[in-house]
């Protein structure tokens, strides 16, 4: 039998369903690979799989913290969607999530006896208003000056945890706690109402969702963002300003990462006051899979809601499957890495199509 | 028979010692003034007919400066490729020292001594430039003697006296000096004729000068140097010995450069041929729209591109710039759509200063700008038409509400625009990226022109069309005048600007050399002027 001959033809547009074939490819092909990663462990990839989502979506056992987790991967995945439609990196989510805490505690630790109607609202919009300042400067030194984003919303990411390591530490920190190396716990008040064990603002980050397509779909300013993602120059000979929308994403992206600040710390049962700086930081580092999320989701943000119930379960369930399965430690990790791997891999096909030769 | 020159080319890779030894031989006692390049009757026909080089002759002596000129289209980038084998000619030969030669790619040009440098630079910006000059050369195999070679560059340089920091990197480099790096590079090689694309265009004067003084010392050791030259005639016409002159194609003229005075050449360039006038149509000049003084701009390289220009345009005008590409036009356009700072000067339109409005504004004023770029500037690929139009719309009123679009509105604009503009599509919602070049500039005159109310800045507007598709454009800068808009046209293309314009300034330089009215101007004198001439 001949083989075929086949060439490499260079793709100008992807269109949308070749975009979402990419995607889901992409995810097959984890899957496929980290098989082979379970067989080498010793245990049946099957089993493993059926074990992770079992246990991820069992009400009894992980459910409510994958929902949790899930939402605060959805908050990051918002925070660095919006920026990235208008051409800019944002990874600068976890840094924006410990301004948020700083801006939630405050109001919290200084208004305590407000009752929770009025208190939550603030909080919030405090949260909100920390991380967008924090957002907006990366977003006005990029717009202004043209310096890298990502540097600086990295960078910021180290000032942020410091912050709050210098707010909660003691002997010095005035948030200190009795127990070591944590806060004080949160007023009563200011604790999330709860449905069914979840916090209301699982809610809220599906709501953004919704309110940021409909700012892509339907708004001037989200055609004036996709127009400036999409091709800078031709944004500024069609009026729009690039410093303008870059402080915009940026502060609307922190203010979103921000908010989830609240959701984490007095949403969680488990929390309710900033756990010892290892603890918040294994959290703000689960941000940084926001930005796989958005991008296998193609900055869709419909789409990113399903996507981090589905990475937040394997994160969930992952943790079970090291421990039932005696696997190495880590591999739960290695899974989310593999994805992102294949991911970037089939980046590929946004430039080029196997095509098979035609005989001259 | 085994001919050393075949030798040459039929040792591969693995033998490059060998080859430059060869090489070496092959050149060996050269004399000033043997024939050393000799091209007879090279022909060149492209796909659909066009024949790009037609019996081309040409003989080059060693030691020599002989500048090949002609206008875009005339034949000269073919020419050029056939020399340095990126092309095979479909008849004709070519001879170095006597020895016929087939060249199977570029590769085989330069073993046997041909140098060529382009006009857009082939270098690695992030290396230094002795890297750039020593990569690829036969001696620097896989171990690199890096003291010795820079010794040898060092002395290269100071022979035909380029000035270049051998160890800073080609991105901190000049154009100027970039240049002199490729043509060190190619001296390095053992280039024994030089072939320079458009070698002033991008030089500054005081570069430009220095240059020129490198060129002559280079032909006084046999080498012989061959610009191909478009339009800045009068730098390398200063230093040139000899000229052959092409146009459609075929030699017209071969002359010695002391024999020749600059408007002669143009005429040979250009051709005798009386204007051909289209039919302008008769608008009564209104009111002055557009005052532009003195105005100064600086380039993205830093210099001072657009160096004080005063003009006027009145509702019902055409204001035609002709001028070779990089004389600043770009700049002065980029100024007026406003998104380049003007460094001095002032814009008044309809008698309000707008220097600096910003680019918003001015397209609310009514202000369309037709970019040159149409890929990168004048639309968004992945964007659809219709998401293209809206590009200028969603500013105004009509079209959006309470920071909502009114995608309705803006479907049934866009659908009426690209039929009026005749954009052949499947649909509104097809992208912008499939549109061939003639319909993506349709697109952007249906994005611009109804939108434009007072002034229309067209920047070369049809470069690149093809026949249909030119003429469209052209009538539709008609149309706007017709409905007494004010249209500052800038153009590459004499013929064109000749054309359609009401008053024509060409630029060199970033100056005007004059202002004329279309009735007055000729076609000789603009283009002598659009190279440098002065007027009388």
């Amino acid at each position: 039998m001949k083989l075929p001959k086949l060439k490499l033809e260079r793709v100008l547009v992807v269109t949308g369903r070749d975009a979402v074939k990419i995607s889901v490819l992409s995810i097959i092909i984890a899957f496929v690979v980290f098989s082979a990663f379970i067989l080498f462990e010793g245990a049946n990839p099957i089993d493993v799989y059926k074990c992770v989502f079992s246990y991820a979506f069992d009400p009894k056992t992980g459910l409510p913290t994958m929902i949790h987790r899930s939402t605060l991967l959805l908050f990051a995945t918002l925070a660095f969607i919006l920026p990235l439609k208008a051409g800019l990196w944002n990874v600068g989510m976890e840094g924006q999530l410990y301004l948020g805490t700083v801006g939630a505690f405050a109001v919290a630790y200084a208004y305590g006896d407000l009752p929770s109607t009025i208190l939550i609202p603030l909080m919030l919009i405090s949260a909100g208003i920390f991380g967008a300042v924090y957002g907006a400067f990366a977003g006005f030194l990029r717009g202004k000056f043209g310096v890298n984003e990502i540097v600086i919303t990295l960078m910021l990411n180290n000032i942020a945890f410091w912050l709050l390591h210098a707010l909660i530490m003691p002997p010095t920190g005035p948030w200190r706690g009795i127990a070591e190396s944590q806060s004080r716990p949160l007023p009563v008040s200011a604790w999330a109402p709860t449905i069914w064990r979840l916090p209301f603002t699982v809610v809220l980050a599906p709501a953004i969702s919704i309110l940021l397509f409909f700012l892509f779909e339907k708004t001037r300013i989200g055609f004036q963002i996709k127009a400036l993602g999409s091709s800078q120059p031709a944004a500024e000979h069609a009026g729009i300003n690039p410093a303008k929308i870059a402080i915009f994403v940026m502060a609307v992206g922190g203010a979103i990462a921000g908010l989830s600040a609240y959701h984490m710390w007095a949403g969680d049962p488990s929390f309710r006051l900033i756990p010892r700086p290892d603890a918040y930081k294994g959290i703000g580092e689960l941000t940084y899979w926001g930005i796989m999320v958005g991008l296998i989701c193609l900055l869709n943000p419909l789409a990113a809601i399903p996507l981090s119930i589905f990475v937040g379960s394997l994160r969930e369930g992952g943790t079970v499957i090291v421990r039932r399965y005696g696997l190495t430690y880590g591999l739960d990790r290695v899974f989310l890495g593999i994805l992102f791997l294949s991911f970037i891999a089939l980046q590929f096909f946004y430039r080029y199509k196997i095509v098979r030769k035609k005989k001259a | 028979m085994s001919v050393l020159s075949q030798k040459i080319i039929d040792l591969f890779g693995g033998r490059k010692e060998e080859r430059s030894q060869l090489s070496e031989k092959f050149w060996a006692n050269l004399k000033h003034g043997e024939v050393v390049l000799e091209a007879r009757g090279i022909t060149k026909k492209f796909p659909g007919g066009v024949v790009a080089n037609d019996h081309i002759d040409l003989e080059i002596r060693a030691g020599e400066i002989h500048a090949i000129l002609g206008e875009n289209g005339a034949g000269k980038t073919t020419l050029m490729n056939i020399l340095y084998g990126l092309l095979k000619p479909d008849e004709g030969e070519i001879y170095i020292r006597g020895k016929k030669v087939e060249f199977k790619s570029p590769l085989d040009a330069i073993n046997l001594g041909i140098g060529m440098v382009h006009q857009h630079r082939k270098l690695i910006p992030a290396h230094t430039a002795l890297e750039n000059i020593i990569l690829g050369h036969p001696k620097a195999g896989k171990i690199v003697d890096i003291e010795a070679a820079k010794k040898e560059v060092q002395e290269l340089c100071d022979k035909y006296g380029f000035k270049i920091d051998l160890d800073a990197k080609v991105w901190q480099l000049s154009a100027g000096e970039q240049q002199s790096v490729e043509i060190v590079k190619a001296l390095y090689r053992g280039a024994k004729l030089l072939i320079l694309d458009e070698p002033t265009s991008v030089l500054t004067p005081i570069e430009t000068e220095r240059f020129l003084k490198s060129l002559r010392s280079m032909a006084g050791t046999e080498i012989a140097v061959i610009p191909f030259i478009t339009h800045k005639l009068p730098e390398v016409l200063s230093v040139s010995d000899r000229v052959t002159i092409l146009r459609k194609g075929k030699v017209v003229k071969r002359l010695e450069t002391r024999k020749a005075t600059m408007e002669a050449l143009a005429k040979y360039m250009v051709g005798r041929e009386v204007l051909f006038r289209v039919k302008k149509p008769k608008v009564k000049k209104g009111k002055e729209i557009l005052r532009v003084e003195n105005l100064s701009a600086i380039s993205d390289r830093g210099f001072l591109a657009l160096k004080g220009v005063t003009f006027s345009i009145r509702e019902g005008e055409i204001f035609g710039i002709a001028g070779v590409s990089g004389n600043g036009q770009q700049e002065l356009a980029e100024v007026l759509a406003g998104v380049r700072k003007a460094s001095g000067g002032k814009v008044m339109f309809e008698g309000k200063d707008i220097t600096h409005a910003s680019p918003l504004e001015r397209l609310k004023m009514g202000i369309g700008y037709i970019p040159s770029e149409r890929v990168r500037v004048g639309s968004i690929p992945q964007f659809s038409l219709m998401e293209n139009i809206a590009l200028s719309l969603y500013f105004d009123r009509e079209f959006s509400k309470w920071g909502l679009l009114d995608y309705k509105r803006i479907r049934e604009h866009a659908e009426k625009v690209i039929s009026e503009f005749e954009v052949m599509a499947p649909g509104i919602y097809t992208r912008a990226a499939h549109l061939s070049g003639g319909n993506l500039q349709r697109l952007i005159l249906a994005r611009t022109i109804p939108r434009t109310k007072k002034l229309l800045i067209a920047n070369l507007p049809t470069q690149g069309l093809d026949v249909g598709a030119t003429e469209f454009v052209r009538n539709k800068l008609l149309d706007c005048k017709k409905e007494g808009m004010g249209i500052l046209l800038i153009s590459e293309d004499l013929d064109e600007v000749l054309q359609v314009s009401d008053t024509i300034a060409p630029i060199y330089e970033g100056k005007f050399v004059d202002i004329i009215p279309a009735e007055k101007a000729r076609k000789e004198i603009v283009g002598a002027m659009m190279t440098g001439a002065r007027a009388k």
